[in-house]
Formats: C-alpha cells, structure tokens, sequence
C-alpha cells in the first residue's frame, strides 16, 4: 500500500471496493481509479499499442495516453477509458488491455523483438505482396495483433439525451481562471455557464499547495463554485468536456451524469450532449505537461512531474517510495517539493538547465537531498522502473536506483479547441511552447492557456478578462480585489531530446511512436509535418497527441534543420476527447432513430392485423393477412382481385396535398404543370404532370379545382416535399409578382381509395343524400358535403383502373371515417387493401409510380408524351426538347408478359434481345416494376425498352444475373386490364 | 417527473393557416379578424381567436370555440385579404406546464427560451427531436413558464415519446 497516512481530497470515512483485473482492492472516495490503483501499489496497468510493453501511469487527467482499461463488464463495457478519469465507485470493475493472457506475461511481447521491423510506416513496406494477401491476411492479422480495447459486440445499455444553453459567456475549465472569471462574470449579472471535465472544480489548485488568500487553494476553489451555485443565472456543469468549436459561436460538450455511479438510475441517461450558443467564451483549460524523450521513458514509473504532485497531493498517494526527478522547468521542484514533504524518498533532483533559479531548489539542497544540475537522465531500467542512467554535467555515467521518475519537460497550454476551426497555433520562444494567435470568433485564450502559468496570473486573468467582457455586452461589471496568490516563476528550458540513449526513446506513448520513427519518417522525405503525423501516426491516437505533440514536433524541426517554427502545427479537430457514438445519437435509436408518421386509420389497421412498410417517416399498411394465408403473395392477390371484383378500401392518406390559392394561381399551376390547368372547370379533378426545369419528369398528381381562385393538388407520397418547395420557390423567386398562395395540407386531410365495381354502391350508402350518379358526378369529378359537422371531399377518380373514389375527411376524424365506411361496406364484403395490393393494380394499369418516376425519365419515356402542352410555356418545356430527351432511340415504357406461365419476372432484370451474350453493350432497358396479377393470372410487369412502344409482340430476355436465371417474355402494351378504359367510368 | 412538467393536449380545436394576398400587410388582416395579427414570431390573442405568426405575412389561426363553419368564416371575415387552409386536422397542440416546463422544451429546441430572449407572447417555427413544430410562450401571468406546441398530427406519437423520456430525466435542481 502506499496510500499516505494524511492528506488529500479523499474521502476516508468512506472506502470503496472495486476489482482491477479480477483483483479486489480498495479505495475511497474521492480517487481517480488511477489514483486507487497507485494507492494499491498497482504499477503495470496496461500492453502498449504496436510493441506490447508493459506500461504504466503517465498522468493524472484526460491527457493520459497509457492507463487505458476497459470499464464495467458485459454490454456496458466502456473500452479505451482513461483510468486517470475514471471517478471510484463501490463495485467498480476494470480490465487491462492489449495483452493475453494477462497482463503479467503477454505473448505479443515479442513484437518487441521483432521492433527493427515495426516502424513507422512498417504496413506499408512490409506487406506489400503479394497484393491479395492485404485485404484477407495482412489487415486482419494487423488489426489483431494491435489496436486496444475491444468494442462489447452488443447494443449499448445505455441512454443518452441534449440539451441547450445559451450564455452570455462560456467559461472552458473551472480552474483558479475560470472560477475567478465566472465570479466576476456571474456577480455582474452575466449568463454563464462554466464546465470543468473533474467532478471538483479548482483545477490545479486541487493538485498543488498553493494558498488564495491565505487559505488553502482547494478551499478557495470549493468557497467560490458554492457562490457560483448560489447564482441563478450561473450554470456550473461540472463532468462536462467542451469537446469541439463550431461556426457561430456553438460548442458542444459532454456532461457524464452517471459515469461516476455503478449504473444509471433507471430512465436516466448516462451522458447528455450540450449544444452551447455564447456570446463569448474564456478559454481557461489550462497546461499540459510534456514528458522528456530518453531511453525506456515509458516505464511504469516513469510518471509526469505534475501527475505525481497530483497524486501525492490530492489523493495521498505515492507512487512510488524511492523518487528521482527529472526536470527542465521549475515546476518540477514543486514537485520534489511535494515528494520530500510528504516522506517520499527523494534520491536524486536531477535538472538539465545549468542554474535552475526554482526557490524549491535552494530549500531542497539544504534539506541535503542530491541535486544534479547541467545532467539528464538517458535511460531508465527494469520493467516497472528499477532505476535510471545519468549523464552528469561532466559526461560522467551514474545509475541511480529508483521505482519513480517524475518528469518535468515544461507546459503545453491546452489550446486544442481554439484550433477547431483552422486557427494555426504560433509557437513562443519566450515560453517554448504553442499559443493561439487567433482564437475563433468571440473565444478567447487565458491564464495557462495562454501560456501565463503562475497562479496569480491565472486570477488576475479570469477576473479582468471577464470584467472586461461583462463591459462589452453592457453590463456593469463592479470591481473587486483580485484574491491574493503567489506569482511563482515558470521558467523552462526545453529539453526536446536526451542525445544518447540505449533504449527506445518514446515520443507518442499511446500510438508507440519513438525518436527513431520520426528521424525516419523525416529520412523517408515525409518532412511535412503532415505527412510526418500520418507516416508515424504520431498524435493519432484517442489522445490526440496531447503529451507527444509538442516533443515529435521539435524531433521533426530537428531532424530536418528547421526552427520549430518553421516546423509547422497540426491542427486540432473535433472531438477534443473521446466521445461515445450514442450520445450524438441520443434518444434517436432504434424504432426511435427517425420520427414515425401514423396515419388516422393506423390503430384501425393494426386491429385488422395490417403489415406496415416504411414509406419515408410514413407507416403504411403495405397487406392484410386473413387466418389460413399462407403468405404475402395470397393476401395480396385476394386483395387485388377483390377491388376487381366487388369494392376495396385503401388508405392514401400519405400522398402530400397543397392548397395554391389566389387570384393568380390557375396561372401559377399552368406554368408549373405540363399539361393544361388553367381552364380546368370548378368541381373538375386533372391529372397533373410536373417536370423538371431540366426536363425530365418531376412528380405527377391530382390538380382540383374547388372555386375559381381555390386549388387543391395532390403529389407522391415521397415528393411531397419536393413538390411543396418547388412551388415555394416558383412563386416566392421566380414569379414573386403573382398573387398566389400555398400551403401545405397533407396532414390535414384523411383520404381513403374506394375503389371497385361496387363502390359507387358503398357509397351510396354512407352518404345517402349525395347523388353518385355519371351525371351529378361524372369521371374526375368531385363534390363537397357535410359529414359529422365537418367538411367531407369526394374525388371520383381512378388508379386501380375500376370505378372509384376518394374520399377525404379532416385527419382527426379519419378513424372514424374508415371504421363508418367498412361499417356500411359490410355486407358487400368490403375488403380492406394495402400498398402491395395498390401497386399491382396500377402495374396492371401501366400506371407510372416510383419506380418510373425516377427522376431520369421523360414524359416520352412513360408514354405520356401527349399531355406535353403546345400552346404554354411551363417548367422544362425548353429543357425537354434536348435531342438527348427526344431521341427515338430512349429506353419507353412497355408491359412484359412471360412466355411460360408461372414464371416469375423481377424489376431490376435487364433487357436482352432474345439469343444475345449477357454483356452490357447488349443491355436495351430493364424492369421497372413487377407484380402477379390474379387478373391476368400470372407475373407481368412495366419496363423501359429501347424504342419499345414500336416493338409489342416482340420476344426479349429478361435477364437477372443476382436473383434467377433468364426469362423470356413478350412485350407489350403497358396496359394489361381493360385497355378501353370502360370501367373507371361506369 | 408529472410534478414539475405536464403535458395536456388542447381538445376540439379549430385551426387554419392564413397566408396574407399579395399587398395586404398584418394591420389589414388583424383589423379584419378583430386583433392585432403579429409581425413578428410572436402570437396574439383577442375576439376568441389565437393567431400565430409563421413567416412573413402568415399565421396559424387556433381558435377554442370557433364559429362555424369553420374556416368559412374566417375566409368571409377577411373577404379575399388573405388565402385560408383549414388545418383543424393538422395539428396537435400540446400544453406543456409546470416548473419544469422551459428546462424541458429547452432539451429539445436549438433556440434560447429564457424569458429576456423569448418572452410570454414569443412564437418560433423550429425543430424539436427532427420534428417540425410551431412553439409559442403563453401571455398568462398566472402561469408564466406555460409553453404551447403545435406538432403535425402524424408525429404526435413520436412528439409523446420525446416529451416522456425527456421528462423523465428533468433534473430539479437545474430548474
């Protein structure tokens, strides 16, 4: 155990069971399972990406690229989770990875041996041939042998839902920063809202001993977020990662509301995905520290100097009991500071500048505790750290025993985010590190994020920058003493590489990226630091390089003699840190992934066991199976001849409806539609066929006229939408001068086919008072009457061919409507029909629909070249006179019959003269559609056939290379049932 | 979570889209249905009729009682000013009540909801879980954190589903 006798921001009333690799271990409250797995003496907690080597602890916050376990168990298996992030909970349990058996000994180790072969860009040198063997044996051999933790396989448990907020200042990093500037800005009145990804806010105040005003920092940090919690118009989010910057001031963040508890609550989502609109932003997200490239510098043991203070500090634990530090930049005396205070072991001090100035120096040297000026430490030992090489200021060699090594490489400010949206960062000479010139509109960069380490910048930081903002948006900011604090310096001088090393020198930990893979890459000619980041795969990983960016960039200006700043920057893009695909998902999963569209009769038709079909959002009953069918095709085919024969009830309320209304709107619509409108008389219905402005057909539909300046047109179920901006976008942009209106009513109306030779019967009496006769209601005409109060619509027109109707009521009376019609329907066996039944009763019509509606044919092409008016202009009439579109030789519409009865034909099959190879240079059309027709009493079907309508009675294959074999079948005319057309007006 | 949000739909409603003719601007229109018809996203009430503003030189008229028949007797009142759609059938509008009512609405739309932002009498035409909605933010002084939402008839259930998972995880102290 080396969990402190005293100390710490944990919770030691309250201890916490939880199991690391099936090994039970104790913790409290309060710890990271990083910082209980220290306090268990845990060194080794993970095998690394491409070598398998042992690795341990790095750091202590979101940056670690090591100590990633997989948490939880079974489909709640979380993998790639940082162990430096992960909140204790009773009963915890968390796995390594990347190893087997187990962690201890691994048999992949031996990739190790074979290292000389694995570097950067070895996959593309290595197995190269044969080229075959890549996609069956390389890759997935690769992919098993590296990557990390393994995805569960099955759905994930959890939930997860968004919200909003919208602030006059987001403040990025409850630190001393943010929390100085959110008191400032919260107290003037601000809407703030403040996220820090730790479930404490303090920041670094809760990993060193710095004091506020005298008082301890934590306390300090906890006095102000309960003041912030006290303000309404301040939100605290903490367990929230600002993930990614957007346009328009928008940034998107996570808040873990339950990761921290064994489970969620029952209902409660796990994660919540906040979309954050600010006025502006303080980015306060302070530093990451950078490990130091030398031999073996990924030895558990090996530990950044500010992850050890931090767990020293803040979780009583010591990470090790005999403790070398090896520091280029003052901050590492604090923590030598720290190791010696808390009865740490301090072997040596090591720090590679000449005179380091640190006041922790001159104490500790009078503490008597060895200090190596001008020295590095070149390699370190053993496979949990045993001790490491020292090359002193006079090129001598020492080994120093040791089972910690704190390393100090200086700060990079953690300025990701304010690249989201291509910002380059520029490098600093006077702090040797990366900053934001140019941060997105209205963010802005403070405190150690903006390269201003010490603590007293961070306060005087967060509360003039928020004041100053609080200024600009107009409210009155009222001054207030900036707390107290140390100014401590933090100097550093960058040590970007030990020279001479034994070992392998690890730049990037989590992608196993060395000095050597760099110095290769740049040898390669991959000198682009793009290049370079995708040859090595150098801050690539989960972590996005947060610890080894910095260090492979200097390695890189190194190796091709460039100044660091003219080495170049990477950018930084969204998501800052990993985010599970669930939460972008949020409630949308499954059933739930889009909205559902119910029509009126829809529980109506789940009573009378309806089968439904998606038909975009729209839920439609697609048949209707009765007891002792035996499957789709019988229950259609009953369906279809039913209507022939007697009278069937479809609903067709999906169809979009369009109210264009106006003086103007005859002359809207006849420039919209192919075919004449304008003189179409009251109380008339026409078919309607809209083109594209390139020619081609659009959609087609309904157009009724119901008063002079009143229409209602109807389109297809999938184009309603299309046909609804289209004409938006006619009369709003090209003829803003008409006065014409349009909405749409597509979710007004209930509309149900009823449709037979005994509809007119049905009818007749549900609606006893109406006349149905030709006369009072001819073919394509319509009435309007009265039913239950609310206006009712009867169109009398045809797609199945048979005499028919349509009937509309308002949507919230349309189950009512559909239960009265099958109710007066009863005894003339109405029979309730679905899409499937529709479509083989229009196939059987030649009607076109979807499938030849296309968008890549012509009116010619469905044989509808006759409604193409003359005597107007309209939408693509230009357009369709390109010879392309007025070419003979265009595939046209025709019916196939199979030549052998019973055979089956399939839309999607090609068109092939009969005898000819099944190549594409023969290919003359293909199947649009195909049904079986009990009328017809076998399959037929509509296809497009070069110059087809001239070539009825011709024989052709029909040739299906995926699903049969070939089928011979004689065209013919589209229309298979009742080509007069004498019963839809009987 | 039924003690800080609720959702009741108001029954037996009548409604239309009223689309302004070509030159009529909203005083015309407002003076002809007896109120003053907003200009902005905003929604009005007065003479037993609500009217909705949904883009320029359109409402969403909603009435509780309305006189019959309806919308003849708008399209009569307004004597060819405006075009009238009934969409009685259209919609289904939600009340949605309770302290906890702006935290949820704020979970599903993408505009803010605080009161300086969007106060009593704000409308928006927008977006709640991909379902098009027209919101609005009832005047009542008694009930100041009372939203109304019209949601196509079609997506009620998928609206439902929203508001009872999303209800569910209100947080109270977040409100």
């Amino acid at each position: 155990m080396s969990r402190l006798v005293s100390g710490g921001l944990i919770d030691r009333a309250r201890p916490l069971s939880f199991r690391f690799d099936g090994r039970a271990l104790q913790g409290f409250q309060g710890d990271t399972l990083a910082s209980a797995l220290i306090a268990g003496g845990v060194r080794r907690v993970g095998r690394s990406f491409k070598y398998h080597r042992p690795r341990g602890i790095l750091t202590a916050g979101s940056e670690e690229p090591n100590a990633l376990v997989t948490l939880r168990e079974g489909a709640a298996a979380e993998p790639n989770t940082r162990a430096t992030t992960i909140e204790l909970f009773e009963g915890l349990s968390a796995t390594s990875q990347n190893r087997w058996p187990n962690l201890a000994f691994d048999v992949l180790a031996v990739n190790q041996i074979a290292a000389p072969l694995l570097g950067a860009g070895f996959y593309y040198k290595t197995f190269m041939w044969p080229a075959a063997f890549w996609e069956k044996v390389y890759e997935p051999l690769i992919r098993r042998s590296a990557g990390l933790g393994a995805l569960s396989g099955q759905p994930d448990p959890d939930a997860y839902d968004r919200d909003h907020a919208f602030c006059d200042l987001l403040i990025i990093g409850a630190g001393p920063a943010g929390l100085a500037a959110a008191l400032t800005a919260g107290r003037a009145g601000l809407r703030v809202v403040i996220a820090d990804e730790d479930w404490r806010p303090g920041g670094r105040l809760l990993a060193e001993r710095r004091t506020i005003d005298d008082a301890p920092g934590h306390a300090w940090a906890q006095a102000a977020a309960a003041e912030l919690a006290s303000l309404p118009n301040v939100t605290l989010l903490t367990r929230t990662t600002v993930f990614g910057v957007y346009d328009g001031c928008e940034y998107a963040a996570v808040e873990r509301l339950a990761d921290h508890l064994p489970a969620p609550a029952a209902g409660q989502p796990r994660q919540r995905l906040w979309k954050i609109i600010a006025r502006r932003a303080l980015l306060a997200a302070g530093a990451v520290e950078r490990p130091l490239v030398f031999g073996g510098n990924d030895r558990p043991g090996v530990m950044t100097a500010s992850a050890v203070s931090t767990y020293v500090n803040r979780f009583a634990a010591a990470p090790g009991s005999r403790a070398v530090v090896f520091t280029t930049a003052d901050s590492g005396w604090d923590t030598a500071q720290d190791l010696q205070d808390a009865g740490v072991e301090l072997a040596a001090v090591i720090d590679a500048r000449e005179a380091p100035l640190a006041p922790a120096a001159s104490r500790l040297r009078q503490a008597g505790v060895q200090i190596l000026t001008g020295a590095v430490v070149s390699d370190a030992h053993g496979a949990a750290l045993r001790a490491v090489d020292v090359r002193t200021a006079d090129g001598a060699k020492r080994r120093i025993a040791c089972d910690l090594l704190a390393v100090a490489g200086g700060w990079s400010p953690a300025i990701g985010l304010a690249a989201n949206l291509g910002n380059r960062p520029v490098w600093s000479d006077a702090i040797s590190a990366f900053l934001i010139d140019q941060a997105p509109p209205g963010m802005l960069a403070i405190a150690a994020a903006a390269g201003r380490f010490s603590l007293a910048q961070a306060l005087g930081d967060g509360a003039r920058e928020a004041g100053r903002i609080a200024q600009d948006l107009g409210f009155a900011a009222t001054p207030a003493p900036v707390p107290a604090a140390d100014d401590e310096p933090a100097c550093v001088q960058p040590l970007w590489h030990v020279g001479a090393h034994r070992k392998k020198a690890f730049v990037d930990f989590q992608h196993d990226v060395t000095d050597s893979d760099i110095a290769l890459a740049s040898r390669e000619g991959f000198t682009s630091v793009e290049h370079a980041k995708r040859y090595t795969t150098l801050g690539m990983a989960t972590d996005q390089g947060r610890t080894s960016q910095v260090n492979g960039l200097a390695l890189l200006a190194q190796a091709t003699g460039k100044p660091i700043d003219k080495a170049g920057t990477i950018l930084s893009r969204p998501p800052y840190a990993p985010v599970a695909i669930g939460l972008f998902a949020g409630p949308h999963r499954d059933e739930h992934f889009r909205p559902t569209r119910l029509t009126a009769s829809h529980a109506w038709a789940t009573e009378r066991g309806a089968a439904f079909v998606d038909a975009g959002q729209w839920k439609r009953a697609q048949w209707f199976s009765r007891p002792g069918e035996n499957d789709w095709l019988e229950t259609v085919s009953r369906e279809a001849a039913a209507v022939r024969a007697g009278v069937g009830i479809c609903d067709v309320s999906t169809l979009g409806k369009i109210d264009v209304h106006g003086p103007d709107a005859a002359i809207l619509l006849d420039r919209l539609y192919a075919n004449p409108i304008a003189a179409l008389a009251v109380g008339k219905v026409r078919y309607g066929l809209m083109l594209r402005e390139d020619g081609l057909v659009m959609d087609d539909g309904t157009v009724s006229r119901l008063a002079p300046d009143r229409f209602f047109v109807t389109t297809t179920t999938v184009n309603a939408a299309k046909v609804m901006q289209h004409i938006d976008f006619a009369r709003q942009v090209l003829w803003p001068d008409l006065d014409v209106q349009a909405c749409s009513v597509t979710e007004q109306w209930a509309t149900y086919a009823v449709a037979g030779p005994r509809s007119r019967d049905l009818l007749q009496a549900f609606a006893p008072d109406l006349d149905f006769s030709n006369a009072a209601l001819p073919f394509m005409g319509l009435v309007q009457f009265r039913w239950r109060g609310s206006v009712a619509r009867l169109f009398r027109v045809s797609f199945s061919g048979e005499l028919a109707y349509e009937i509309s009521v308002a949507a919230h009376h349309g189950e009512a409507l559909v239960r009265a019609l099958f109710e007066v329907g009863a005894p003339l066996e109405v029979t309730a029909y679905g899409t499937e039944a529709l479509g083989v009763l229009r196939v059987e019509k030649g009607h076109p629909a979807g499938a030849e509606l296309n968008g890549q044919t012509t009116a010619g092409d469905l044989g509808l070249a006759g409604l193409m008016s003359k005597k107007k202009d309209y939408i693509g009439r230009i357009m369709a006179q390109r010879p392309g579109l007025t070419d003979p030789d265009r595939p046209t519409l025709v019916g196939l019959r199979p030549l052998t009865p019973g055979a089956r034909l399939r839309a999607g099959a090609h068109l092939l003269p009969v005898g000819a190879a099944s190549v594409a240079a023969n290919d003359q059309g293909y199947v649009t559609s195909a049904a079986y027709s009990p009328a017809v009493g076998s399959w037929i079907a509509l296809g497009l056939l070069r110059r087809g309508p001239s070539r009825h009675g011709e024989r052709i294959v029909l040739h299906d290379p995926v699903r049969g074999p070939d089928v011979e079948a004689e065209v013919c005319s589209p229309v298979f049932v009742d080509p007069q057309g004498g019963r839809l007006r009987g | 979570m039924a003690d800080l949000v609720t959702l009741t739909e108001r029954p037996g409603l009548a409604l239309a889209t009223i689309m302004a003719r070509q030159g009529v601007d909203a005083a015309a229109v407002g003076a002809a249905l007896g109120l003053a018809a907003p200009i902005r996203p905003e929604r009005r009430a007065g003479g037993g009729l609500e009217l909705v503003a949904t883009g320029p030189g359109q409402w969403l008229a909603v009435a509780d009682a309305p006189a019959s028949p309806w919308p003849e007797v708008l399209e009569s009142r307004l004597g060819g000013l405006a075009s009238v759609s009934d969409q009685s059938g259209a919609y289904v509008v939600w009340r949605i009540a309770g302290p906890g009512a702006r935290a949820l609405c704020q979970r599903g739309v993408a505009i803010d909801l605080h009161p300086d932002a969007f106060p009593p009498g704000a409308a928006a035409t927008t977006v709640i879980a991909h379902l098009g909605v027209v919101l609005w933010r009832l005047e009542d002084p008694n009930a100041p954190e009372t939203f109304e939402v019209a949601v196509f008839r079609s997506y009620a259930q998928s609206f439902r589903h929203w508001f009872e998972i999303t209800a569910r995880s209100l947080d109270p102290q977040r409100i």
